[in-house]
């Protein structure tokens, strides 16, 4: 890639290397980070927005076409009663799963590189959680009485089954979701104070009044700051748990069945590991062409890139721990049920599919032991390609080779999907797009107050003596 | 600026001339042999009264204790990849506790000698069971002693690698050698993680070698990691009042050391609750047999206490930020926590001893009709079971536990007191003295 501005030092123990390159101060971060929204609109932009928009416009035909039709539209039979929306449902939450991480389980490390990524990110989980509820929500047929699977008190008595892990899933997704935008919006708040001041200077009336309904009269009191940061610390703490919860009770979807290839103990932090990945290869999919195009090499820098492969290599690793224990107990649990369903995972008729799961997942993230290719941001988007076709076909493989062999012979079946099932999973990526890059246009896509935070003249030291490697408070 | 290798790093004495850099020659050395010793004591006792009870009793002890070591090493590491500039001086405690880890090996020959008792059901397996027999390949004699071998090597060669470039960077003051146990890490977390996992289904699973559940490796790591930060805290809660540590490890850092103990405490609920619910859920004879040996015998005493004495109790206990930056109350934490990693350990271990007597199933208490009789019929079911528990557990349960936990204090001594008591020239030394939580 061109016009890389930073210089690729090697690592230095005695400092900690900074996180803002370049000769910026804090009107130069609010310049660039501004200067994104504030800048005429890209061809490009309208380019792509076209695209996500007619995707979007596809999906929802699709959701008409199947609404009117039935759920028959889709390959989904008998053996295979879950497809492709089961799977395309666990494919957007695990991608919703990076933001949560990076905002919440990141700033309780003490992360502080996670300043320059955390909006996108969780701008990202919220439109894929979007995606995500989706597809259960259409799945259940007759989607006039979806609000059905909210326990609410009716003349029929009639109650939501509260044993299902279905019924889980509904409180689970709907509290993340209200968390993560709860979180992204609090910590919007001072940037859209910034917009709107940025706005009213520049005379766009409009914008400004649209900014501060949204900022709630900020200006960056002593008191706001301290409010601000209580609160942030406090959803926080309440996301943590939820990065975890979320998508271990979407693997008791599957793992409180009696099914082979399902009922597995190690599937909870499997998924949760499995979603990190995949969030953070959707991260790296999202940022590497916008540091590009929108001029952030300064603000990303290639220590970002690092880390963030670093994380994709862990959790990638963490993947294939649980597929080998998967394989280990089940040769060593003796029960020829388990082992037939790993046998024909791995040679069935999906074998295909399994091999292209094990190679995107396990074997592609191991090149980001070398230290150039984690640093090099045309590899790493490459390989964050190959991470996301992985995550999908993990999701393909546990959903339908475990299903499409019965127990009896007699019902064995393959699963086929029908053109609705595919046009609806792409559908699914403009509404992805078309938010993502709404929020790209007009959003402060990294936080400024944030970033500021974490430059050296923010240290209250800074400029004094204090220490001879006074390389910032970690 | 590539400059690393001709800068060396600020030693103790520039940053903060004042903190003790090394245990006072004899200090200590009463203290050293007096664990040393109570803990042989207690394992002599145990052993001398035990009889074939005795190796169950040392195992319950031993994969506890372990546990400390092994989180020790992980810590390290984590502390290395992570280039963590906190936890610089806390990271010294944990290399004199994984410098245990040979001694550690050579106290697994009761173990090796009580293998016939301890692993029966595999080693003189029912001639009618192909599950057992389908299982030859595994839990063969041979190469569960191979296996042995692999453990302890990988686990001693990184502990002794890791320990000594540290103690060498005190006298080098050289930066390249915190990027390269950086480095290191990374292969040796991954083969950490496989080979605890391995240990734990060979020690612990295979106990009953009808039973699996792939996350088996995960829980007890979760807890055994959670009773290192509960050691590590005591330890250097103790040398602290020696007059040593100070200001090197600081309310800060114990801050910290309760907030990853409190994390572990949650960790190994999430893991455990993992395993408990699905196969509850599913119901499948093959797993739930295990859970069923552990509600007989009054094991499910002893489960209940589980559920609050490592959770629930824990949990709310050390929510709080005062608790944790409390000298007292988190001392009071730490022990809390490393008893119930003792019934914990029993838990896993001890129902397949068989030597309970298995009394009349106690279930269908019948239908309850409030809240306030099912707590009622609950407390009465957990009396009685506690009692039975009581009736068949033996000393030496908590005995070897106790007695290796005090090993493992005499050789952590032994080891502060050769070593330097902070990593002296860190390159990250002053961040971690400097330290301070939001």
């Amino acid at each position: 890639m061109t016009a890389i501005l930073v210089v690729d030092e090697p690592e230095n123990p005695l400092r900690r290397a900074a996180l803002v390159e370049g000769k910026n101060d804090f009107a130069s971060v609010t310049n660039i980070i501004a200067g994104v929204a504030e800048k005429r609109t890209p061809k490009g932009w309208y380019l792509m927005f076209g695209c996500a928009i007619a995707l979007l416009l596809n999906l929802g035909a699709m959701i008409g076409y199947l609404v009117f039709n039935g759920i028959g539209v889709w390959g989904n039979n008998i053996p295979v009663g879950w497809g492709w929306p089961i799977v395309n449902f666990v494919f957007w939450i695990g991608i919703g799963h990076a933001g949560t991480l990076i905002s919440a389980i990141l700033f309780l490390f003490r992360q502080k590189w996670r300043t320059s990524i955390n909006r996108a990110s969780e701008a990202m989980t919220i439109f894929a959680v979007m995606a995500a509820g989706i597809f259960p929500a259409i799945h259940v047929g007759r989607i006039w009485v979806i609000y059905w699977v909210f326990p609410l008190p009716n003349q029929m008595s009639l109650w939501p089954n509260f044993k299902s892990p279905l019924l889980w899933d509904v409180f689970a997704v709907s509290t993340y979701f209200t968390i993560s935008a709860l979180f992204w919006f609090v910590g919007l708040i001072p940037d859209l104070a910034t917009f709107r001041d940025r706005a009213m200077k520049a005379g766009r009336t409009v914008a400004a009044k649209a900014y501060g309904v949204f900022a709630f009269g900020w200006h960056g009191s002593n008191r706001h700051w301290i409010h601000y940061e209580k609160a942030y610390l406090i959803l926080a703490a309440l996301s943590t748990p939820l990065v975890l919860s979320v998508h271990s009770i979407v693997s008791f979807d599957f793992a409180v069945s009696l099914l082979p290839g399902w009922h597995t103990t190690i599937f909870p932090p499997y998924f949760v590991a499995g979603a990190i990945f995949s969030g953070f290869g959707m991260v790296i999919t999202l940022m590497v062409p916008a540091r590009q195009w929108l001029g952030l090499h300064e603000l990303i820098t290639l220590n970002h890139l690092d880390n963030i492969a670093k994380i994709l290599l862990l959790t990638g690793t963490m993947v294939g721990y649980a597929y080998g224990m998967e394989f280990f107990i089940a040769w060593y649990s003796g029960v020829e049920y388990e082992q037939f369903c790993f046998i024909n995972r791995a040679t069935g008729p999906y074998w295909w599919a399994y091999w292209i799961m094990v190679t995107c997942n396990v074997v592609s993230p191991q090149f980001f032991w070398i230290r150039s290719i984690r640093r090099n941001p045309m590899a790493l988007f490459v390989i964050s390609i190959f991470v996301n076709i992985g995550m999908w076909f993990e999701r393909f493989v546990i959903t339908v080779s475990s299903l499409n062999r019965d127990f009896m012979p007699s019902s064995w079946g393959y699963f086929s999907p029908t053109l609705i099932d595919v046009l609806t999973y792409v559908g699914s990526f403009g509404l992805f797009f078309t938010f993502f890059l709404l929020f790209c246009r007009f959003l402060p896509i990294l936080a400024i107050s944030e970033v500021k935070g974490v430059m050296p003249e923010a240290n209250p030291h800074h400029g004094g003596h204090h220490g001879a490697s006074n390389g910032g408070h970690h | 600026m590539t400059a690393t290798a001709h800068m060396t790093a600020p030693s103790l004495q520039q940053l903060a001339p004042t903190i003790v850099p090394k245990v006072k020659d004899g200090d200590l050395a009463t203290a050293q042999l007096g664990a040393l010793v109570l803990g042989a004591a207690l394992i002599g006792g145990a052993w001398a009264t035990g009889g074939e009870r005795f190796y169950f009793s040392y195992l319950v002890g031993y994969m506890g204790v372990l546990g400390i070591c092994l989180g020790a090493l992980f810590f390290t590491m984590v502390q290395h990849i992570t280039r963590a500039g906190w936890g610089i001086c806390v990271r010294r405690l944990a290399e004199n506790i994984m410098g245990a880890l040979p001694l550690m090996a050579l106290l697994f020959v009761p173990i090796y000698v009580g293998f016939d008792h301890l692993f029966h059901h595999w080693v003189h397996p029912d001639p009618n069971d192909h599950l057992v027999a389908g299982k030859s390949a595994w839990l063969n004699k041979n190469f569960f002693v191979a296996r042995i071998v692999i453990y302890f090597a990988i686990w001693i060669a990184m502990a002794f690698f890791f320990r000594r470039a540290s103690l060498q960077q005190d006298e080098n003051g050289d930066p390249a050698v915190s990027l390269r146990l950086s480095r290191v890490a990374a292969p040796g977390l991954l083969l950490f993680a496989l080979s605890v996992t391995f240990a734990a289904f060979d020690w612990i699973m295979s106990l009953d070698p009808h039973w699996f559940s792939t996350i088996f490796g995960l829980t007890y790591f979760a807890g055994a990691y959670m009773a290192f930060f509960a050691f590590t805290i005591l330890m250097a809660k103790w040398l602290g009042k020696r007059g040593y540590l100070r200001g090197a490890i600081t309310v800060e850092h114990y801050h910290d050391l309760g907030k990853l103990m409190f994390a572990f405490v949650v960790f190994w609920t999430y893991t455990n609750f993992s395993q408990y619910m699905l196969i509850w859920y599913a119901n499948l004879p093959e797993e739930t047999r295990w859970f069923a040996d552990r509600a007989e015998g009054g094991w499910g005493a002893i489960g209940t206490l589980l559920v609050f004495g490592h959770f629930f109790i824990p949990f709310g206990f050390l929510m709080s930020r005062h608790v944790k930056r409390n000298g007292v109350t988190l001392s009071i934490g730490a022990i809390l926590l490393l008893v119930v990693h003792c019934f914990d350990m029993q838990f896993l271990i001890l129902p397949t001893a068989g030597s309970h007597e298995q009394g009349p199933a106690e279930h269908g208490a019948g239908h309850v009709a409030n809240a306030a009789e099912a707590v009622e019929t609950g407390i009465a079911r957990f009396t009685h079971d506690f009692g039975t528990y009581l009736h068949g557990v033996h000393w030496a349960d908590f005995g070897c536990f106790v007695g290796l936990f005090f090993v493992l204090v005499g050789a952590t001594l032994w080891n502060v007191r050769r070593a330097n008591l902070v990593p002296l020239r860190d390159p990250r030394l002053a961040e971690a003295l400097h330290f301070q939580n939001f």
